[in-house]
């Protein structure tokens, strides 16, 4: 009950005219940040820093203004996800799975319209979860010691096997390649460089920003001219289909969303996992829940709902370290700790006590930026889904473009463009080779922390390794990721048996869907 | 929502004021973030940019650019090669830099190929324990270290070598620990991860900036043993003892300030000096100290290129000594 | 073959990596783990991947030649000159020629492409630069 109060006094703070302004300009302008591939949600919120220092803005709509910029961008990733096969930003990288076949097979419209409920579903849920439990949820995080964040990394890569490809030994291939790729840099643990050749550039290692667009958009280009110049029928654009999914398939899809929100959430509470484990998570695990035909990969509408509901169930949680503990689970939420701390307001055990007017304010901002973002994306999804139309001749230069300004406009540095130009290079060849980019940049992502985890419980320790199985909590994720490991090397025979009967059964859900 | 517009007129008025008059004026005032955007460089010339527009000091807009990479390094090298003679501009830099100088991180870069322009604040070291700890003072976390170097392990937020760790060492030294190097110390990334870990018990001791360390203190978390000030600092934190007090001669200032390119004019060296000088003085300035954590520290000019020469040699004699520098 | 090759290419690059792993530097404090043991065994597990590669390779990929290898090779050129030269030229100048090359390659008519060109220039300017205030690289002429 006081929370409900408490909740009323936030709207009371937060719903004026200006307010409600700031929330749509900022859900519009993170849309659109989330969707430009190099642009997401942690530069677009730095972006905006100085727009809302120079406007002069007090805390709370100052703090609508950047965070309904974050929800947007996890709404915006989507967009280019489902219609490019393009991650917007890197949690929307598990949309593509399923989300961009679901537009070859002329889904689009639904594939955008379903992600944007599942988006909506996972931020609402999320933010409520944090109204009600942040102070209690700050337990969980300090549960986690080093030894359980490296069980934690290690079950997000004993589960990856068969998330995006068929062959195995390509998916681990790709997976120590972004692990590797993540060694790269200065070793925060000895200080020395490592991997860097002697390359300065090299020093803070590779940003995953770099990877991801390298990886996906600019291979992507490649690809196109290839197959421009192949003599390969230029592909048709495909249907756009229909705006609004029909209710059988939101309900169908009712369970996974559920699902992923929580696991999303839990993901986002803990600092260092954040949105993109989030979403990895929820699709993996809802891959292994309902995958029963094997229809996950080939546009299954559960495989794009259920990272959706992930991330921006994930963004919700990060939330909760960094108002009760003052800690950033990801680039975000460090920026926006910095703003916070700017404005003169200390996150920390004492925001909940000494700020609730901000606190409840920022709850309050994000459910109506939430439901601002749902009204504006669905009707826009015919917009949105326009981007098919465009012939491809002028669409992919001004995706290599866009991707090139993305890279230089944060970092500023050309060294980061050419190794950009490297990875597109890298990532065509993978394709060709039917090597999954997913694991690669998961290996970036996490890598770093996966090691300097297990390196912290190891000095902690002095070097005696049973610490990593010291707590109950280390040994359920252990027990965990071997399950998860091991059950797919049993199961797999029986899947690959199942595989088979996919295409029967594709068209079988596609007409269920339809049918309504 | 008042509030906003009422501070907005306040700043209007400063700004109406006073218009100086310099040998030099900026054309187009640029500062270079050597961080990516929402850093904490990024956030220096930020801020400085909207109070030094605010006062009237620059004309329209401060251009901030963020040149990421190598700590910095990337920036120092681009500015020595590349925009030496360019009066317009000034860098971002704080204690990191002149660690990693100091540590030869900046390959073939040094202190003197650039101008020291001034600081805008400092934020001192804290080293702390969690409150639950029957660890009372910092004498006797000493003690513990020098009984069993292994018992104790330090959290801090920078890299092995970096400044959250030198501070630790600095502070060992300076009480009679004979081998620092046996030091156990925990990089995380980010002051606020490693306090996470010491309220999770993974550590026993924290090391970190007094702005990261002030809300855990008042929210009964962690108990400060000793700030590495030169004397009490003002306003909330004047209640933690100095290391000074106890009998350990350690200062660690964690500072934030500015660097020019090395061929920068006299006059527009001079301009630049004031500038800063000027905005530091300023109310408006002392508030965003206030919010930001950022205790006094007010070096410019000719001051601030002696500091930072003796906080150069100070580190790097340190590190030879632990053998971080051959 | 294709794959044989490249699970080839993959030894050959873990063994490189674990080279250029064993060189890394101990400093002044190492932890129990140190900086070598992960890469090493990351090097370790692609080597391995890499071996299931060559022994059990999938149908072989189908890749460009002649004409097609040629325009793929232009291409990344002409993004590789873009990403060195752009510092020096200056965003506005620089991406127009790209993206109307790009364009031009892609089936569009020359003149077209150099319109094309120039409004994406402009509309990516107006959006990043003026919009989103990030600071794009600036040429002499000051765009």
């Amino acid at each position: 009950m006081d929370t409900l109060i408490a909740l009323a006094g936030g709207f009371a703070v937060a719903l004026t005219w200006q307010n409600l302004f700031f929330a749509l300009i900022g859900s519009a302008l993170g849309t659109m940040m989330g969707a430009l591939p190099g642009l997401g949600p942690a530069n677009g919120v730095a972006i905006l820093i100085p727009l809302a220092f120079s406007l002069g803005l007090g805390p709370v709509p100052a703090l609508i203004l950047l965070t309904s910029v974050y929800y947007g961008c996890m709404y915006g990733g989507r967009i280019s996800s489902i219609l490019l096969n393009i991650p917007g930003d890197e949690p929307a990288m598990m949309t593509c799975l399923d989300g961009y076949p679901m537009a070859r097979n002329g889904r689009a419209g639904e594939a955008l319209s379903l992600s944007g409920y599942a988006s909506f579903f996972g931020s609402f849920f999320a933010t409520i979860g944090l109204a009600i439990l942040a102070p209690q949820l700050v337990r969980i995080a300090l549960l986690f010691g080093p030894a359980e964040y490296f069980a934690l990394f290690a079950l997000a890569f004993a589960t990856l096997g068969g998330i995006s490809s068929t062959n195995q030994a390509k998916a681990a291939f790709a997976a120590f390649l972004g692990l590797m790729l993540a060694m790269v840099g200065v070793d925060t643990q000895t200080g020395t460089p490592r991997l860097t050749m002697g390359e300065i550039h090299l020093y803070d290692g590779i940003d995953f920003l770099v990877v991801i667009v390298g990886l996906f958009a600019l291979s992507e280009v490649l690809i196109f001219i290839e197959e421009r110049h192949g003599g390969a029928s230029a592909q048709q654009a495909p249907a756009i289909g229909r705006i609004v999914p029909s209710w059988s398939l939101v309900r169908h899809c009712m369970p996974a969303m559920t699902r992923s929100t929580v696991l999303g959430f839990l993901a986002g509470v803990l600092p260092g996992a954040g949105a993109s484990l989030g979403s990895f998570i929820a699709y993996a695990v809802e891959k292994k829940v309902s995958d029963r035909d094997g229809t996950f990969g080939k546009g299954d509408p559960r495989g794009v709902a259920a990272p959706e509901a992930g991330n921006n169930a994930a963004a919700g949680g990060a939330l909760v370290p960094m108002l009760a503990l003052g800690v950033p689970g990801s680039g975000t939420t460090a920026v926006l700790l910095a703003v916070l701390l700017a404005m003169n307001i200390t996150p920390g055990p004492l925001l909940f006590t000494n700020n609730p007017d901000v606190v409840w304010g920022l709850i309050a901002a994000l459910l109506i930026g939430n439901v601002m973002l749902l009204i504006m994306n669905i009707p826009m999804v015919s917009l949105f889904a326009r981007v098919l139309l465009l012939p491809s001749r002028f669409l992919m230069p001004v995706v290599a473009m866009i991707s090139f300004v993305g890279v230089y406009g944060i970092s500023g540095s050309n060294f980061d463009m050419m190794m950009m130009v490297l990875f597109g290079v890298l990532g065509w060849a993978l394709r060709k080779l039917d090597v999954p980019l997913v694991p690669v940049v998961l290996g970036v992502l996490l890598g770093n922390e996966m090691e300097v985890n297990l390196r912290r419980a190891m000095t902690i320790s002095d070097g005696d390794w049973s610490v990593l199985l010291a707590s109950p909590l280390a040994i359920g994720l252990w027990s965990i990721a071997i399950a998860g490991f091991v059950l797919p090397i049993f199961t797999g025979a029986m899947v690959k048996r199942r595989m088979k009967a996919t295409a029967v059964a594709e068209s079988a859900i596609a007409e269920m869907d339809r049918g309504d | 929502m008042f509030k906003a517009f009422r501070s907005a007129a306040v700043i209007a008025a400063i700004v109406g004021a006073g218009s100086p008059a310099f040998a030099f004026e900026p054309h187009q005032p640029a500062c270079i973030a050597p961080s990516g955007a929402g850093g904490g460089w990024d956030f220096t010339c930020r801020q400085t940019g909207k109070v030094l527009q605010d006062l009237g000091l620059i004309d329209g807009t401060m251009q901030v650019t963020n040149l990421e990479g190598g700590g910095g390094g990337v920036a120092f090298a681009e500015v020595v090669t590349k925009r030496n003679n360019e009066n317009d501009l000034i860098v971002a830099a704080s204690s990191a830099t002149t660690t990693r100088l100091a540590q030869g991180a900046y390959p073939r870069n040094t202190m003197d190929q650039v101008r020291w322009v001034g600081t805008i604040g400092a934020d001192y070291g804290v080293i702390g324990v969690s409150a639950s700890s029957d660890i009372d003072s910092l004498q006797a976390l000493i003690e513990k270290v020098k009984e069993d170097p292994r018992a104790i392990a330090f959290a801090g937020g920078s890299a092995v070598g970096g400044w959250d760790h030198l501070k630790v060492l600095l502070t060992a030294r300076a009480a009679g620990v004979d081998d620092v190097k046996q030091i156990k110390y925990v990089a995380f990334s980010g002051g606020g991860e490693a306090m996470t870990q010491l309220l999770a018990g993974s550590v026993q001791a924290f090391t970190g900036d007094i702005s990261e360390a002030q809300g855990f203190v008042e929210s009964g978390d962690l108990k400060v043993l000793a700030v590495l000030a030169p004397e009490r600092l003002p306003g909330k934190a004047a209640d933690f003892p100095t290391a000074e007090e106890q009998g350990i001669d350690a200062i660690g200032a964690n500072w934030r300030g500015f660097y020019a390119p090395g061929g920068m004019s006299d006059e527009a060296y001079d301009y630049w000096v004031t500038s800063i000088q000027k905005m530091y003085e300023n109310d408006e300035w002392k508030k965003v100290m206030e919010t930001n954590g950022l205790a006094p520290l007010d070096l410019s000019g000719a001051a601030f290129q002696d500091f930072v020469f003796q906080n150069v040699q100070e580190i790097q004699d340190l590190s030879k000594e632990i053998g971080i520098l051959k | 073959m294709s794959d044989r090759i490249f699970g080839g290419l993959g030894l050959l690059f873990s063994i490189f990596y674990i080279w250029q792993a064993s060189l890394v530097e101990d400093s002044f404090m190492t932890d129990a783990v140190g900086p070598r043991t992960f890469p090493y065994i990351l090097g370790a597990g692609l080597a391995i991947a890499s071996l299931i590669i060559i022994l059990r390779p999938d149908a072989g990929a189908h890749w460009p030649a002649g004409r097609q290898l040629f325009e793929l090779a232009m291409a990344v050129a002409v993004m590789g000159i873009y990403a060195w030269f752009l510092p020096a030229v200056g965003f506005v100048i620089a991406t127009t020629l790209a993206s109307a090359y790009l364009t031009w390659r892609l089936g569009t008519k020359p003149a077209t492409a150099v319109l094309f060109g120039i409004g994406s220039a402009a509309g990516i300017y107006v959006v990043f630069k003026l919009a989103l205030g990030l600071s794009l690289a600036t040429g002499p002429l000051g765009i």
